[in-house]
């Protein structure tokens, strides 16, 4: 970890406007526990199970990832301050983990700590264990999100739309009608991570991802994309006037 | 294709420069950007001076290690430039590109550099350079709210700030007024006195004239000329100027310019009435006077080929 590019890399992910959305979608996820706890209906772990998985796992969870993992370093490349970071002497690996240590730490901020509140104010039976699965379980998702979407950044210029495209069509399109693209949802693998922290009996809450799947997918998957990203990032080349 | 004036910043030779390229090309899929180009840069001014698009950008990021060279090689004392980041603590590099990180303030911003380049007293240092640059009372202010100009010296300040023996500038004076110009002109100029090897790019003829000692002039990928800045410039101030003349009557006014000695050659081309003049100023002051004589009303008295491109392909030309 490098203090300074740690401390730019925080300052320029949370001051982008993007982020005020993400914060209002983290209100969210919170406003409906409080608004549900307060309702006639009180509380159930059932509800509070769909709501985090729902909204906190499948909505919440990508997008928070999707616009640090592609901010972290992608933005910077295309804005072209990436070049006060680059031109130093510094390994690209240094950089490369810093950036994507803070992009992790600003997702788990916006995703798993809204996902443990709203679920604790959610409650319902076992709610306290529910709540820390998911929120548990949603860091390590964040993670894997992030480091996935470092790499694309690397990868395309266009890594926001193939993110918010994997996201929106191979995880919530075709994993529900092919079973076989499960194995490549970082959703799935969160889910069957919260259920084997949860209560593997519990059955307010069923992942479809056998739990050791989703640690070896996950595994490769991430070690893939740092790979990546730092074979990138070693090899980037930053070109002057466009020819 | 050269021009005579080659001298010390041309063919390699000799042990290992500052920064040295050698046959360096570089392409981006069948487009050259930089095609067989190679020269040495020695301690002092140099300026790296071509029309926009001729490859200077390309180049300057060769050098700083930013891009790999397609053939050939750039070393930096002696050590390949690119991939390896070590050679930033020898590299100063102001990018061309204006984007800064608009929440820093520039202080932050200097400081961030000094401690990126690992320096052990990173706020003397920021305090110094930012002082260099005459940024000092607006050095409490984010990047953002700073003019072009001011951005410039702060992206100068910032890449000097670990006293780099070799400096790096993209078209470093634009946006500049002319007072921070002069200012940043004669920083460069001192630092070159203190032995380092500064390069800067430019467009501009008169910026490279006033600080560089000697001069590259790239044009369409290729080095057109190299050498001292003085010889290279005779070359260009003796070129004969073309002027375009609209009046209301051209061929009185053409036969009344033949009588004037600054007046090389006249012909009326498509009904335009065109002068070939050996010396510009003293065309200038004559045309009016001549015109006046032969009972002429100018409409219009235009230089045509005064654009850096033109003296650039004489430049090739001779």
């Amino acid at each position: 970890m490098n203090a300074v590019i740690a401390s730019i890399t925080l300052r320029q992910l949370l001051s982008r406007r993007r982020t005020l959305l993400l914060l209002a979608l983290s209100a969210l996820v919170i406003l409906v526990a409080v608004l549900r706890r307060l309702s006639s209906t009180g509380s159930d772990a059932k509800f509070t199970a769909d709501l985090l998985s729902t909204v906190g796992i499948a909505t919440l969870m990508p997008l928070v990832a999707l616009i640090f993992g592609t901010g972290a370093i992608g933005a910077e490349l295309e804005e072209g301050t990436a070049v006060y970071v680059l031109a130093k002497p510094i390994t690209r690996w240094m950089v490369m983990t810093t950036k994507l240590v803070i992009a992790i730490a600003c997702s788990i901020g916006l995703t798993s700590v809204p996902i443990l509140v709203a679920g604790l104010v959610a409650g319902g039976e076992g709610s306290t264990r529910l709540a820390l699965a998911f929120a548990l379980a949603s860091a390590i998702g964040s993670a894997l999100y992030c480091a996935i979407f470092v790499a694309l950044s690397l990868v395309t210029s266009r890594a926001f739309i193939w993110g918010l495209g994997y996201v929106l069509v191979w995880e919530g399109f075709l994993s529900g009608l092919f079973t076989g693209t499960r194995t490549l949802s970082v959703r799935e693998q969160t889910l069957a991570f919260t259920q084997a922290i949860a209560n593997p009996a519990a059955d307010v809450f069923k992942a479809t991802l056998p739990l050791g799947t989703a640690v070896v997918v996950a595994a490769v998957v991430g070690v893939a994309a740092i790979a990546i990203s730092l074979r990138r990032l070693t090899r980037i080349e930053i070109a002057g006037e466009v020819v | 294709m050269s021009v005579a004036a080659t001298e010390a910043a041309a063919e390699p030779q000799g042990p290992s420069a500052p920064v040295e390229l050698t046959d360096v090309s570089r392409w981006y899929g069948n487009v050259v950007a930089v095609n067989e180009v190679s020269f040495r840069l020695e301690p002092g001014v140099t300026g790296l001076l071509g029309p926009n698009g001729a490859g200077k950008s390309t180049l300057l990021h060769l050098m700083a290690g930013l891009l790999a060279p397609s053939a050939g090689s750039v070393r930096i004392s002696g050590r390949p430039a690119f991939g390896d980041p070590h050679v930033y603590r020898v590299i100063g590099l102001v990018p061309e590109r204006e984007a800064v990180y608009p929440f820093l303030t520039g202080r932050e911003f200097v400081e961030a550099n000094a401690k990126l380049q690992g320096l052990p007293d990173p706020a003397a240092a920021a305090r110094r350079a930012i002082a260099e640059v005459d940024l000092t009372d607006a050095q409490n202010r984010p990047l953002g709210g700073y003019s072009k100009g001011m951005r410039q010296r702060a992206k100068v300040a910032a890449a000097f700030v670990h006293d780099p023996p070799i400096l790096l500038l993209d078209e470093p004076f634009n946006g500049m007024d002319p007072r921070q110009r002069l200012h940043t002109m004669a920083f460069l100029r001192r630092l070159a006195e203190e032995g380092r090897t500064i390069l800067f790019s430019s467009h501009i003829l008169e910026e490279v004239e006033r600080v560089a000692d000697r001069v590259l002039v790239v044009i369409a990928g290729r080095l057109a000329a190299s050498g001292d800045f003085r010889a290279i410039r005779r070359l260009m101030t003796d070129r004969p100027h073309t002027f375009t003349l609209r009046s209301s009557n051209d061929r009185r006014l053409a036969a009344e310019l033949l009588e004037e000695p600054a007046v090389t050659g006249v012909s009326i081309e498509d009904g335009l009435l065109v002068a070939q003049a050996a010396d510009y100023g003293a065309f200038s002051r004559a045309v009016a006077e001549r015109a006046r004589q032969a009972q002429v009303t100018l409409y219009e008295v235009l230089p045509t080929d005064e654009s850096l491109e033109s003296v650039f392909s004489y430049l090739v030309r001779g």
